[in-house]
């Protein structure tokens, strides 16, 4: 409950940067419990409010040659924790590993849950996207 | 923003509207990273958040207070009564934990060691009283664990979750951890057999499209006590509890609902069975006796004792104990507002209506009305208020139960906008000023989305709210469906952009962002063009609050447009020189006056008056937690 305060919150009392803006339900357009791993490289990135978008081009397990737009935080809940644009800006063609909650309307879509970076670092998009 | 708590939040108006009365911004907002500002800052969300974890008789008598005020959530006393457990959050390290504290010297066991913004949530005891169970967020996913209540040893994960989930109830035959989790489709209450052998599943209890919360199961493992709203109204009900693998034979019937004035949740069984207890809307800790021989029977809900209208206490802030003759609550510090007009230095020229939670005020552009967010005392609805200025008389613009909030004038006067969520969608409405007539939905946004409304143009022709980027709604021209009337990104850039306002000619927009430190708002204004309204006009923004520490909203306009205000960290109200000719250009900010501490709602609102002369605000007040 308290959690569900804080989300509250952080919409209704406006006023201090917060790191966790939505435009949509998270839940209405992914599913929690159906999550995927997606691989391959990272061919664009879009890096606006209210929320960040990756593409990617899988290269691996079952949707191995699909092209994957994957949702992620708002911007500021990358500068919040000290990870530059650039950090994804130099991923690109470049091989990162995210895992997923799919779309509930079957495209090739998902919110990120944890992204790997080609370096090898891990960003948790949690508490946030999950 | 989280699905599920976004999806729960939309309905849960008590804490939508507890929010709205909160002046900072705990748990998710980005505090400074400056020391000192981020001590101050820190502060000031204790003094207005903080609470204090006290015992209470079955009559409402204070037995004692437990340890210090802290961030406290979800408490829940031992089955012996000794002890607490409870989240306590750490603003300052930004976690969450399971603390265990001792009711009699408030020494507290810290039971998990969480990483910044790995949040523990929902804990409760064995029967036993030896270990704690709490959710928790690790790597990714949602455990169900389960630790020793002294603090040792490491915690067991019984349950993984990729779906967020809310713990409610060990069973008292220690068979069953339940909880629920919901989403914008609906809720389900599980419970998890952690006697199975080989990995645990939980058995789904109910399903609904409605909100489900619960359940606790009863001593004899045949009843599970919830709370839905299936009439739109939270109420408390029980249903048979049949799920286990060998259950014992269930009650006839289907369900009950116990509860006859709604119901926020708190639903507890008392030890014997006898009786069960939940928290009403108006903050009535309520008490049910039930006879489960012959036939199960519930009796007509008694108050046992009501929290003041200064304590708006919800469910997940008080706790019954297993033999029913006590209850701990996190009692946060008094809620209760007055209205009150200030002058230009500060002084009050006169209090408005009578005490009242309230939200953040606007005043009418005629300068004769305020218009608010009220909580109703008596049924927990958050409704639209207006408030005459001279009389203090009260009229009620809405009265219904789902949370209207986020009110505005019309440019006239003659009308109030105000934001509400039916169903899946938030949507702005509007209303005649004087409560007649029906009201009429102007724009409806994406499902599940929340609206942060915060301005109608003085032209009347836009509304504008923001979602980190900043959006305009064109109002003309006039549609046949409001449905058709769509939002557009007004300011969508990579750093935060919050509390549109327009100048009075409808050719500026001022705002705050966080363009230039992540963790610090700015007041800002930019050219507006109503002819080309998806982008901001030529020219650059033009930064108005000057202070390093930034800003913290209460933007307003003079209405000659001449005059911009806006509220400091500290409460500061500042006041700007504005000349639009040849350029836009603002002059050094100087001090009007400063409150002298939070004062929740005033950087929301729209508080000043149209010539700049007067700042209507929702000062605290103070009253005892209970009557």
């Amino acid at each position: 409950m308290r959690q569900r305060l804080g989300a509250v919150i952080a919409l209704a009392a406006l006023l201090v940067a917060s790191s966790a803006w939505a435009h949509h339900n998270m839940s209405a357009s992914f599913n929690f419990d159906d999550r995927v791993t997606v691989s391959g490289p990272l061919t664009k990135i879009f890096w606006t409010n209210p929320h960040t978008n990756l593409l990617v081009d899988s290269k691996s397990g079952d949707t191995a040659g699909q092209s994957w737009s994957m949702e992620g935080p708002s911007p500021s809940f990358f500068r919040a924790r000290d990870i530059p644009r650039s950090d994804f800006e130099n991923a690109i063609n470049k091989t990162v590993t995210a895992e997923l909650s799919r779309a509930r309307d079957g495209s090739h879509s998902g919110l990120i849950r944890t992204i790997t970076l080609p370096d090898g670092k891990v960003i948790s998009l949690c508490p946030q996207n999950c | 923003m989280k699905s599920f708590h976004q999806t729960t939040s939309m309905i849960a108006k008590g804490a939508l509207f507890t929010a709205l009365l909160l002046a900072a911004v705990p748990g998710e907002a980005q505090l400074p990273r400056d020391p000192v500002d981020r001590a101050k800052a820190i502060a000031q969300i204790l003094e207005t958040n903080a609470s204090q974890l006290t015992l209470f008789d079955r009559e409402g008598k204070e037995v004692s207070r437990i340890g210090p005020r802290g961030m406290y959530d979800r408490p829940v006393l031992s089955p012996d009564g000794k002890r607490v457990v409870v989240i306590k959050g750490d603003l300052d390290k930004e976690t969450r934990d399971v603390w265990v504290i001792d009711v009699a010297t408030g020494a507290g066991t810290q039971i998990t060691t969480n990483q910044p913004r790995e949040a523990a949530n929902s804990p409760t005891w064995s029967p036993d009283g030896s270990q704690v169970a709490y959710v928790a967020l690790r790597a990714g996913s949602f455990g169900l664990f389960r630790k020793a209540s002294n603090g040792t040893g490491a915690e067991t994960l019984e349950y993984k979750s990729s779906a967020p989930i809310d713990l409610t109830d060990w069973s008292m035959d220690g068979r069953f951890l339940s909880f629920f989790s919901a989403d914008l489709g609906g809720s389900a209450l599980y419970s998890l057999p952690l006697d199975a052998a080989g990995e645990k599943k939980p058995i789904e209890v109910a399903r609904s499209s409605f909100r489900l919360q619960g359940p606790r199961i009863s001593p004899d493992g045949r009843l599970a006590l919830y709370v839905s709203n299936p009439s739109g109204r939270l109420e408390a009900f029980v249903r048979p509890f049949n799920a286990a693998p060998n259950p014992p034979a269930p009650p006839p019937g289907g369900q009950w609902q116990v509860s006859d004035q709604g119901s926020v949740g708190m639903a507890y069984w008392r030890r014997d069975g006898k009786e069960l207890y939940y928290l009403a809307p108006n903050r009535a800790v309520m008490a049910v006796s039930v006879t489960t021989s012959p036939q199960v029977e519930f009796g007509k809900p008694r108050v046992l004792f009501s929290l003041s209208e200064a304590t708006p206490i919800g469910a997940s802030q008080a706790g019954m104990s297993r033999d029913g003759e006590r209850v701990v609550m996190a009692v946060p510090p008094p809620q209760l507002r007055q209205l009150t007009l200030l002058d230009r230095q500060g002084k009050v020229v006169r209090t408005v209506g009578p005490p009242g939670l309230y939200g953040p005020p606007a005043l009418s552009p005629d300068n004769t009305r305020v218009v608010v967010t009220r909580n109703n005392p008596q049924n927990g609805n958050a409704d639209i208020w207006t408030f005459d200025l001279t009389t203090g008389q009260g009229t009620a613009i809405t009265n219904d139960t789902p949370p209207d909030f986020g009110p505005l004038w019309s440019p006239d006067s003659k009308h109030v906008a105000y934001v509400s969520t039916r169903g899946s969608y938030s949507g702005i409405y509007r209303k005649a000023a004087d409560g007649t007539g029906a009201e009429e939905l102007l724009f409806r946004y994406t499902p599940g989305a929340g609206i942060a409304l915060t301005d109608w143009s003085a032209d009347g022709k836009f509304f504008t709210f923001f979602t980190g980027a900043l959006l305009v709604v064109p109002l003309q021209p006039a549609v046949a469906n409001p449905l058709d009337r769509k939002e557009i990104d007004w300011l969508k850039e990579e750093y935060d952009v919050v509390l549109g306002r327009f100048s009075p000619d409808s050719r500026f927009l001022a705002y705050m962002s966080n363009e230039t430190k992540v963790d610090v708002m700015q007041v800002y204004v930019r050219p507006f063009d109503a002819s080309k309204p998806e982008k901001p006009g030529p020219g650059p923004a033009v930064q108005v609050s000057t202070n390093p520490n930034g800003a913290n909203g209460m933007i307003s306009w003079r209405k000659d447009g001449k005059e911009l205000y806006f509220i400091t960290r500290d409460f500061e109200v500042m006041a700007v020189d504005i000349t639009t000719t040849p350029a836009f250009q603002a002059g050094p900010p100087r001090l009007l006056f400063k409150f002298p501490g939070p004062v929740p709602g005033v950087q929301q609102g729209k508080v000043v008056s149209q010539d700049g002369q007067q700042f209507i605000v929702a000062m605290p007040a103070a009253a005892s937690p209970t009557r």
